[in-house]
């Protein structure tokens, strides 16, 4: 669902610290009709010109708090991430992106279901990683962005 | 006494998303372009700020309903059972989230709480006491595959009748109506790489089957799965050859079908075949006898189209609407049927110009479920 408009076109950014660019950030929404709790939210699979970026160097920004890791947000688990509301992942790449068009491969998951379902032992004990199509239902394919590198250095 | 006639926001669900309606918004349009529809129908996730909606919400939400002379019919609610991520929710935690859920549908009004298909009985008679004290029904969908001959309504079935409650119950979906994949999913398909003679004979068999021509399909019963599980079943079959048993034949008919009448096929057509295991031919005269237990009903459909010759009339040509509405009448059904349009996420593959458009959807069913409620009971036939 929303295959192609899980990203904001014009939201691809570095992030700096110090003047230094220390990766890159995206507007995402949701996968689907309806929020989730925050605690559902297992990360995203994301390459970007091929290199791929995994869970442990994403941040997700929701709900006006600092950037929180995967890991923080399985503790997250009476705040929830509303339908109607735009989240920033950030990734961590020192140097960030160069200037120009990228190609993002991108695919959200969430352990949000309907109801149980056998595979779910299992990913309490070892959750999914993202790409494979778990917590991707109702977007079982990657889907390929080419997105403007808007930079936000002052 | 008559069918009364309301929306699920679901309908609007992209329409949310791009910020082209909000939910005052989306409340007005029901009440302004509907010919008189004043049922309301949301699900807690998607319209409210959850789980808790602030205080002041309530005064906004009950303004919105006296102003545009609507009515909360039902709320519909999730069951995502891995929220704690440390373990997997017991049914009881399951149940609180339930009760508590239904405590939040009692605060705005509505009538009736609709839990997923999924959700075993067991937790939702944990939660009925509550329901009972509050006086709101809480309603099992029974969306295709699943049938109104299943197990899933059988059990609710044999709950009220041995307690007498008057609290639980269902909320058919019209999906166990449809008898052929909307053409709109086949465009998808096939710009997806399928090639349209597998459309052509998936729908060729589910019409066979449909006007009882065939019966290759009559012997699969896929009643106790959902649609989701069954298409990622699926998806697992073709990959690693493994499936549940009671659906294992059914996958390996679908995927014969396939290698022996289409040539240069590809994994996508498999899929494409597949669909035809997606239907519950269930036959409209089931709802009678479960009239009593029916607390709202979901509308659902894919793709209202004009029908040829008779402009401003519209239909769902993968539905049969005209059966179970006639059903409906002859039993004396007065509840809600609540637009439910589904068919927004097979245009989303393309470009923001191509989306459909939810608002004109809705209103092409709304004309289609007037004309069918308003049309007059044939007359017996004559002895």
């Amino acid at each position: 669902m929303f295959d192609n408009f899980l990203i904001r076109r014009d939201s691809l950014k570095n992030d700096y610290q110090g003047g230094v660019a220390t990766g890159f950030q995206l507007a995402v929404r949701h996968a689907n009709y309806r929020g989730v709790f925050l605690s559902l939210h297992n990360g995203y699979y994301i390459a970007v010109d091929g290199e791929e970026f995994p869970r442990e160097v994403q941040t997700f920004e929701i709900n006006g708090q600092s950037p929180r890791s995967f890991e923080e947000l399985t503790t997250a688990v009476w705040e929830h991430w509303d339908y109607d509301d735009e989240a920033i992942l950030h990734v961590a790449k020192p140097g960030g992106l160069a200037p120009g068009d990228h190609e993002i491969a991108f695919q959200q998951s969430v352990l949000a279901a309907y109801g149980y379902l056998p595979t779910d032992e299992e990913w309490v004990k070892h959750p999914p990683v993202p790409g494979h199509g778990e917590g991707s239902d109702k977007t079982p394919d990657i889907v390929t962005y080419r997105l403007p590198l808007t930079d936000n250095q002052e | 006494m008559t069918i009364k006639r309301g929306v699920s926001l679901y309908s609007y669900q992209q329409t949310q998303f791009f910020k082209r309606l909000d939910l005052e918004g989306q409340l007005r349009e029901i009440s302004e372009n509907l010919g008189g529809a004043d049922g309301v129908e949301l699900l807690d996730e998607m319209s409210l700020h959850y789980p808790e909606p602030p205080a002041e919400f309530d005064r906004q939400w009950f303004g919105w309903m006296e102003r545009y002379g609507l009515v909360p019919v039902t709320m519909d609610v999730f069951h995502d059972v891995l929220q704690f991520r440390d373990h997997v929710m017991t049914y009881h935690e399951s149940a609180e989230r339930l009760i508590h859920d239904i405590k939040l549908a009692k605060r705005l009004g509505f009538k009736n709480v609709r839990t997923l298909a999924t959700t075993p009985v067991e937790i939702m008679v944990e939660a009925l006491p509550v329901a009972e004290e509050l006086d709101i029904r809480l309603g099992k969908e029974i969306h295709q595959p699943i049938t109104l001959d299943g197990q899933y309504v059988t059990e609710i079935v044999e709950h009220v009748r041995n307690t007498g409650t008057e609290h639980l119950g269902i909320v058919p979906d019209f999906g166990i109506f449809a008898f052929r994949p909307t053409e709109v999913l086949l465009d998808w398909y096939v710009r997806h790489g399928a090639q349209q003679a597998t459309c052509d004979l998936v729908v060729e068999l589910c019409l066979e089957t449909h006007y009882g021509q065939g019966n290759a399909l009559s012997a699969i019963d896929m009643s106790r799965h959902t649609a989701g599980n069954i298409r990622s079943g699926f998806t697992r079959f073709l990959k690693t050859g493994e499936a549940e048993p009671d659906v294992a034949p059914a996958f390996a008919l679908m995927k014969q079908l396939v290698d022996d009448n289409v040539p240069h096929h590809s994994d996508i057509d498999y899929t494409v075949m597949a669909e035809a295991l997606l239907f519950s031919r269930t036959k409209p005269e089931e709802l009678k006898e479960l009239l009593p237990l029916i607390v709202s009903i979901h509308g659902k459909f894919l793709n209202m189209s004009e029908i040829p010759g008779r402009p401003g009339h519209y239909q769902d040509i993968s539905f049969d609407y005209e059966g179970p509405i006639r059903a409906l009448k002859e039993a004396g059904y007065d509840g809600y049927i609540n637009s439910e349009y589904e068919g927004q996420r097979y245009w989303q593959d393309r470009t923001e110009a191509d989306l459909a458009d939810e608002v004109d959807q809705v209103r092409r069913h709304q004309e289609m479920l007037r004309r069918l409620i308003d049309a007059p009971l044939d007359p017996p036939a004559a002895a």
